[in-house]
């Protein structure tokens, strides 16, 4: 089986006749499976000895199939002959200034045993002479990175870092037809990793059965058994394999200059997930096809399993799915064309309390190519708290976006919102999502709406159009406007626009005018003390950062109405001029508001504009000030008898100050300060 | 837009007269604001593990009566032109309640695994304000989901600041340069060692 191409050989007697020493040189010694340079073995056997000592050297082995190289190999042990005529040799081998594994070589008629050893560590291989092709492996705790040069052989960038292999493995290597490698291997603790660190494992475990053939032009390996235990990732993908068996079955195929195909993959994760397809790779190990249908009978493990590693980037890393799904995806020269999605019964929470749906139900499909339609629907939700009824969206897809083919109504807080015209464009490279629709509001209660976000106890109804929505870059911006009937007025929103609508500070921003507002209603949902009359005005450039006000202009006055009273209890000014911080004044002496229960008044007006926390107050266009040496501005100005004035004096206001006072007062417990 | 400029020409304008000025990006005192806020969420070099004594935090000030309005109260007020104060002059302020929850989050998230980062050289400052896993390598593969998330999540609260702050200093239209002032401010404030990205894209060691 050894070819000697070159050999020089020579047997020198001894000058000590005690001892015999046999000494070769050989350049170079070619195998099938590795070519040996520059080899010198040395035999000295003292006469009387029981063995003895053979070195054997060589500056270089090579075996190119296999991706080994060494060089300059030693290896010195004592040569025995055992009774049943064998000859056996243990001893140290060292190859460069690597540490010392120990390689014992037993030689009898028929069969040859060599086994390599270190620590718990052993390698093993027999032949016999009867099937000269054949070679035996068997493999304890052997280190993983022994079969670093073997990977390499497939995949360039991968680097063992830890683990052990344990198994039996059977080499066939005729020398008319391919190399074939069966048998068993079992991995335990095995940890991997790519230079740029894109791919990695760490602590897996399995076992597997392999069959591996390499001819000239092709070579092949299936890959049937089971993972069990650790993790990997793959750029932002991470998996975190589970305690449980997960069926793994791959066959590989590689052409000769050409990438690894997987005709097929098979990865069978009980309940969570069970993956059947195929996958490309060129050249240069980068996926070029994929087609994989995937399976979810239990959604629950899945997010934590399989989904984690993509969720925790997205912002929603605790997001809990059930329910069953269906998944398929195409990938095709290297580009996503068609994806689909099947929900059976999903409910999908995020802990955040951000959104929930339950019931999903359906398949949006999505394509790159030709036009699909594909409908999807739940049972019910809630977004921010507000709950949402059911709806079924048909969707179309073509050209790489999504569109609703119909008009989508849904039932929200006792009314209904319908979306129209909506089209979805998903992120592609550079740019993140585009979603446009129209959105018709009709008759929504606020009063479910104030009590699901906590307001005060507010009663009407909210309207509008808003033929144009557009949500790009994060900015969710709305033409049109909405039309909330509040305390028999209106409020009018126009100039609507939300940023970072799911992410970090969602910030509001509109436009209001109020007009034709009945005090009495509003100031009895404050409990603020009772002022009767109509109220219009507007707060433009309204701006609500997680959900609170950190700008505005607004300016708030009332309207005298034919056939409304204008009158305001004296609770009502004691909490206006305590939250005013006893800066507001009255011209009345402070013993004298007590004597009366209500006052007339002809105006009320206030203004505030709120910037960097501060509020710059006013009172009444055009009303006179009284003790303005510093300012005052009027905020009610009275009417008849007794006449009441109300004067603030200190124009910047802090916002959180007014904040906790105008809410202290509506709980009815401020005292009141009157100067 | 005709706005008033900084603080002191303000004064010496409502002396003179009613002359309005075109506003500019008030480059220094937006470096200034982004110095104080990556100083704060990167932490004070000299005393880096130091518990030094509770400072007064800005951003709770849980004033009492009118003591915070007087805090905010500034002297120019008494010559008459306080409205200019609160109609915004073009002065950097980042003492927005969401501007400061999102400061002390990441200076939280900073301490808790960015910085960690940094000092492995597995992080870098990217020139335009965000942070990447730059090597990956050296994060052991336990700790990658979770530095991954901090960085997506540190990044979505920097692209949140930078937005908030040219949105609250009335100039949505700055955004990028407010964004520009800081991601030179990160790399201006990173410590000895750490990596940044150059105007070319490169990576360089500090």
């Amino acid at each position: 089986m050894v070819t000697l191409l070159v050999l020089f050989a020579g047997l020198m007697p001894s000058q000590d006749a005690s001892a015999r020493m046999l000494q070769a040189h050989i350049q170079r010694v070619v195998g099938v499976a590795a070519t040996l340079e520059d080899v010198t073995i040395r035999l000295d056997w003292p006469t009387d000895a029981a063995a003895g000592e053979l070195t054997l050297s060589a500056a270089a082995v090579d075996s190119p199939d296999l991706g080994y190289h060494y060089r300059d190999l030693h290896w010195r042990c004592p040569l025995r002959r055992t009774p049943d005529a064998h000859w056996t040799c243990d001893g140290a081998l060292v190859s460069g200034r690597s540490a010392p594994l120990r390689l014992v070589v037993d030689i009898g008629a028929a069969t040859t045993h060599a086994s390599l050893a270190t620590g718990a560590a052993r390698f093993a291989l027999d032949r016999n002479s009867a099937s000269p092709d054949d070679t035996q492996l068997d493999l304890t705790r052997v280190p993983l990175v022994w079969a670093q040069a073997l990977l390499s052989q497939a995949w360039a960038a991968g680097e063992l870092k830890d683990g052990t292999l344990d198994g039996h493995l059977d080499v066939h290597a005729p020398t008319d037809r391919p190399l074939q490698v069966t048998g068993s291997l079992a991995v335990n603790g095995a940890a991997f990793q790519t230079p740029d660190a894109t791919l990695a494992g760490e602590q897996l475990g399995g076992r597997f059965g392999i069959d591996y053939r390499k001819a000239t032009n092709l070579t092949t390996m299936t890959l049937d058994g089971v993972m069990q235990g650790g993790e990997f990732l793959a750029g932002n993908a991470y998996v975190a394999l589970p305690p449980s068996a997960v069926d793994v079955r791959i066959q590989a195929q590689q052409r000769r200059g050409a990438g690894w195909q997987l005709p097929f993959i098979a990865w069978h994760d009980g309940k969570a997930l069970v993956a059947d397809g195929s996958a490309a790779f060129d050249a240069e190990t980068n996926l070029q096809a994929l087609d994989l249908d995937l399976h979810s009978t239990d959604l629950a493990p899945l997010t934590g399993r399989y989904l984690s590693g993509w969720l925790a980037v997205a912002g929603l890393p605790d997001l809990q799915l059930s329910g069953t799904a269906d998944a398929r995806a195409r990938v095709a020269g290297g580009r996503l064309q068609s994806a689909s999605l099947a929900l059976h019964g999903v409910d999908m929470i995020d802990p955040k309390g951000r959104f929930r749906f339950e019931g999903l139900d359906g398949a949006p499909a999505f394509s790159a190519t030709a036009p699909a339609s594909s409908q999807l629907g739940w049972t019910g939700g809630q977004l921010y708290g507000l709950d949402f009824g059911a709806a079924r969206l048909p969707i179309v897809s073509g050209n790489g976006e999504l569109r609703l083919r119909d008009a989508v109504t849904l039932p929200a807080l006792g009314g209904t919102l319908r979306f129209d015209g909506m089209t979805l464009r998903p992120p592609a490279g550079d740019n993140g999502a585009d979603i446009r629709f129209g959105l018709t509001l009709d008759a929504l209660d606020i009063g479910q709406l104030s009590k699901r976000l906590g307001w005060p106890a507010f009663q009407g109804q909210l309207s509008g159009r808003i033929p144009n929505a557009r949500y790009s870059g994060e900015r969710l911006i709305f033409d049109g406007g909405l039309t909330m009937q509040l305390f028999g007025g209106s409020v009018q929103a126009s100039s609507l626009s939300l940023e970072r609508p799911f992410g970090v500070a969602p910030s509001l921003t509109a436009d209001l005018v109020l007009d034709d507002i009945d005090l009495q209603s509003l100031t009895g949902v404050f409990d603020f003390g009772s002022i009767t009359g109509r109220l219009a005005g507007r707060i433009d450039e309204l701006r609500l950062v997680d959900w609170s006000a950190t700008a505005f202009d607004a300016e708030l006055h009332t309207v005298k109405t034919h056939g409304v009273g204008q009158r305001i209890s004296q609770r009502a000014v004691q909490n206006i001029s305590s939250v005013g911080d006893a800066s507001f004044a009255t011209t009345l002496q402070s013993q004298l508001i007590g004597l009366f229960d209500d006052f007339g008044y002809g105006r009320i007006g206030i203004s505030c504009r709120l910037s960097n926390e501060i509020c710059a107050m006013g009172g009444l266009e055009g009303a006179d000030t009284s003790g303005s040496e510093t300012g005052g501005f009027t905020i009610v100005q009275g009417a008849g008898i007794p006449h009441l004035t109300v004067v603030g004096f200190n124009r910047l206001v802090d916002w959180p100050t007014l904040v906790e006072r105008l809410a202290a007062a509506s709980k009815g417990d401020v005292k009141p300060v009157v100067e | 837009m005709k706005r008033w400029m900084g603080m002191p020409m303000s004064a010496v304008l409502a002396l003179t007269a009613c002359v309005t000025i075109n506003v500019y990006f008030p480059a220094a005192e937006a470096k200034e604001a982004a110095k104080q806020f990556v100083e704060k969420v990167i932490g004070d070099e000299a005393q880096p593990a130091q518990p030094t004594p509770e400072q007064p935090k800005p951003e709770q000030p849980k004033p009492d009566g009118g003591m915070a309005a007087l805090m905010q109260f500034d002297p120019l007020m008494l010559v008459g032109i306080s409205p200019a104060y609160a109609q915004g002059a073009p002065d950097i302020t980042i003492k927005t309640p969401a501007i400061q929850a999102i400061q002390s989050r990441m200076e939280s998230r900073f301490d808790a695994s960015l910085r960690a980062g940094f000092d492995s050289g597995a992080l870098g400052f990217t020139q335009d304000g965000l942070v990447v896993v730059r090597d990956a390598s050296k994060v052991q593969l336990k700790d990658r989901v979770a530095i991954n998330q901090a960085v997506a999540d540190d990044n979505r609260d920097r692209k949140a600041v930078y937005r908030e702050v040219a949105v609250a200093n009335g100039h949505p239209e700055w955004e990028s340069q407010i964004r520009g002032v800081f991601s030179k401010q990160w790399i201006a404030s990173a410590r000895s060692g750490w990596w940044y990205q150059d105007a070319s894209g490169g990576w360089k060691q500090k």
